[in-house]
């Protein structure tokens, strides 16, 4: 295969330059500041699970990925699986390695496998000012030296170092070894090497490094060489060559002596003075994680949530906007002028009657979902740049044992708060397929998102504190119980956590309204259509007759069974396009529900099928099949717990 | 004479550090995943640095490099280190 040939292969041609390095080390706010593209920006690893691409200011003719965090190098999770996959398909020309200048001996960990890639490298040693703080200094000049490349000290989040970084680029050099590996394991590289060389030379990639990543056993090199028409020998080669053969593993012996070699060289360029050994935010960040003060800490942030979302959002500027301006302002006049323009009844209907277009679509997305979500994302990316919800993994990490799960995956719960269906993405960062799949299927069933929080705070905070508290002890069970029974079902064994705590920082105003700000388009983009055409379908139903129909086709279990009024099945209805969708149709009818009424309603569609995105999203990440089997165990639960809570609170209450 | 000579220091189990000491990794017991030890040394654990333990409940979190790491104690029960 020739050169320009390999090079045609590439699914897209345009010279492409990529920004990597561990999580969580600022290469996401670099790529803002290098792109003017934003990509969300986080205080907790993982935030980034895909690559994004954006053209780069400073040279239009050219491409700039921002890749996931990679831990290490060979990939293990899915997230380092993306970067993987970019490295392979992607017309790669320049690496832009983003490190953690206050841990110099990590990043030099990475850049010694990356540098046996023969891609020509910047290393770029962000957050410097927090290595300052921390009385380290690294000598970049040395360091360039001995690794014949760039180096560039840079502080994304404040600008600092970007035109010495432009720059750089144009200086982009293949960087010296870090290291030679001992002699069995030079042997065995050079084999692999030569194999490659040989049988399916890769356009861009040196063939050493393919070979020092194929012996370390990386998923996505297997799977590129399985897709060369040549690949078949290598991949014998290292079938043989990487067999288990007790606890010294080859890709063991690789790491460990990258790793010294990466402990050596940080040692030569580094100084470390004396720095505070007390900070407010170290403070901060060991009460969050105390054994005893961690907790009264998490109720703390939980009530504060409740005040500024469940209180002044669904509450006061709910009133305000639904009741005070749409109520008794817009909705009126709107009402007034389509009957004044449109003589047909039901055309009037349509827009402005009780499953109205206006009415009901737009009113419910505007006036009542949009405050919601506008302070729950805000207060979302207050906690999210604080730092906040790695430590509740520490905290959270006994309780997700029960489920068979390890603390890490309060990530991506959390993150279903603010929508489950980007979340369902974000369960990449989990290690195993068992914890992507009991993650995934718990937040289908029993996280709700924004909007639905809100709705639910909205309702059931109007009534009683008790009954909020009833609806979270209910969902928390619900959660607990479904999850420890997945955790006996799905097979494989649970995975201890071990996760690196980011330091506590101040959020940083304008990241967290910028944050906000994107959310609420990628939001009311998704809501509005869905909710327009959830009304038209009760419209079509109401006026075909349906509707009355399904309502009386519901009693038994709508009103029999969960004890609410019968025009709670539109309701139902209504959630199987959103569940907040759902849950609004049932704030409608908060005038006719009682306490328990209420409460068994929200838990009801709390519990009810996920919304058609999260669908999607789950069967893109899970498949079809285990998408339909999760809709068909989810939509049985809600009706159960509902009934059962039904039963059980009116023997209370 | 072939006898093995005698370790330096005494090694102990990281889950029974004593918080607020400094420690070196020794050694990372089999029962730990290869790819968790793999996960180890990647957050740069290993026997030339020296690390804090910050504490012990309900995690250990450790301060290694600047940056602070938790372990659960089913893994830093097979960590074995010696007084720093």
């Amino acid at each position: 295969m020739s050169h320009a040939a390999s090079l045609s292969t590439f699914s897209n041609p345009m010279r492409t330059l990529a920004l990597v390095g561990h999580p969580n080390v600022g290469k996401s706010v670099l790529f803002h500041r290098l792109t003017g593209t934003y990509v969300t920006v986080s205080n907790y690893p993982g935030t980034t699970v895909e690559v994004s691409r954006a053209t780069p200011r400073f040279d239009r003719e050219v491409s700039l990925l921002d890749t996931p965090g990679v831990l290490a190098l060979p990939s293990r999770s899915d997230d380092e699986r993306a970067t993987m996959r970019a490295l392979l398909n992607e017309n790669m020309r320049t690496l832009i390695q983003v490190g953690d200048a206050k841990n110099l001996r990590r990043t030099l960990n990475l850049t010694a496998l990356l540098a046996e890639l023969g891609v020509p490298m910047v290393l770029a040693l962000n957050m410097s000012d927090e290595a300052r703080a921390r009385g380290v200094s690294v000598d970049t000049a040395t360091l360039a030296e001995a690794l014949a490349l760039p180096v560039v000290a840079t502080v994304a989040t404040g600008g600092e170092g970007m035109g010495a970084l432009t720059d750089a680029l144009a200086h982009a050099a293949i960087p010296a070894p870090l290291l030679r590996y001992d002699e069995a394991l030079e042997s065995r590289i050079t084999a692999v090497e030569d194999l490659i060389l040989t049988h399916c030379p890769h356009p861009l990639l040196a063939a050493r490094g393919l070979a020092i990543l194929g012996i370390g056993r990386d998923a996505e090199v297997d799977a590129w060489l399985a897709a060369q028409p040549g690949g078949a020998p290598v991949r014998e080669a290292l079938a043989a060559l990487t067999a288990p053969t007790g606890r010294d593993t080859l890709p063991a012996r690789l790491a460990r002596q990258r790793s010294a070699a990466a402990e050596a060289l940080a040692r030569t360029v580094t100084q470390q003075a004396g720095a505070k050994d007390r900070t407010l935010s170290m403070l901060v960040g060991r009460v969050a994680v105390h054994r005893v003060w961690g907790w009264p800490m998490l109720l703390g942030v939980l009530y504060l949530v409740y005040l500024f979302v469940g209180d002044f959002g669904a509450s006061t500027l709910v009133g305000l906007l639904e009741e005070d301006f749409f109520g008794g302002v817009l909705n009126p006049a709107i009402v007034d002028f389509v009957h004044g323009h449109i003589s047909t009844p039901w055309l009037a209907d349509l827009f402005v009657g009780e499953y109205g277009l206006w009415t009901m679509g737009m009113t419910y997305a505007l006036a009542l979902i949009l405050p919601i979500v506008t302070t729950f994302f805000l207060a979302f990316g207050v906690l999210e740049d604080s730092g906040y919800f790695s430590r509740l993994s520490v905290i959270a990490n006994r309780m997700f044992a029960v489920i068979g799960l390890n603390g890490r995956a309060v990530l991506p719960m959390v993150l279903g708060l603010g929508c489950v269906t980007m979340a369902t993405l974000t369960t990449r960062i989990l290690h195993t397929p068992r914890e992507r799949l009991i993650t995934i299927y718990l937040m289908a069933l029993a996280i709700p998102c924004s909007a639905q929080l809100g709705v639910v705070l909205g309702l059931l905070g109007g009534i009683s504190f008790t009954a909020t508290v009833i609806w979270v002890a209910s969902i928390v069970l619900v959660l607990l119980f479904t999850g420890w029974l997945a955790s006996k079902v799905v097979p494989g064994r649970r995975v201890p956590l071990i996760t690196e705590l980011p330091p506590m920082r101040m959020p940083v105003l304008g990241n967290v309204l910028k944050k906000t700000g994107g959310r609420l388009k990628w939001y009311l983009i998704e809501v509005i259509p869905l909710f327009l055409i959830g009304t038209l379908i009760m419209f079509g139903l109401d006026r075909s007759g349906a509707l009355p129909w399904i309502i009386e086709a519901g009693k038994p279990l709508v009103v029999g069974w969960l004890g609410l009024p019968p025009e709670a099945s539109a309701a139902f209805v209504m959630g199987f396009l959103r569940r907040d969708f759902g849950a609004s149709g049932l704030f409608a009818l908060q005038s006719q529900l009682d306490m328990v009424q209420a409460v068994v309603g929200m838990v009801t569609i709390t519990l009810f099928v996920p919304c058609i995105a999260s669908l999607m999203m789950i069967v893109k990440e899970q498949g079809l099949r285990v998408a339909a089997l999760m809709l068909a165990m989810i939509i049985p639960t809600a009706f159960f717990i509902g009934g059962v809570l039904n039963h059980g609170l009116r023997l209370i209450f | 004479m072939n006898a093995t000579p005698r370790p330096l220091h005494e090694r102990i189990r990281l889950i029974g550090t004593p918080v607020g000491r400094m420690v070196r990794v020794v050694d990372f017991g089999d029962e730990i995943d290869p790819l968790q030890r793999e996960q180890l040394h990647a957050y740069g654990l290993s026997a030339a640095h020296a690390v804090k333990v910050l504490q012990q409940h309900p995690l250990t979190v450790l301060l290694c490099e600047h940056v602070e790491l938790a372990i659960e104690h089913e893994v830093a029960r097979h960590v074995w280190v010696e007084p720093a």
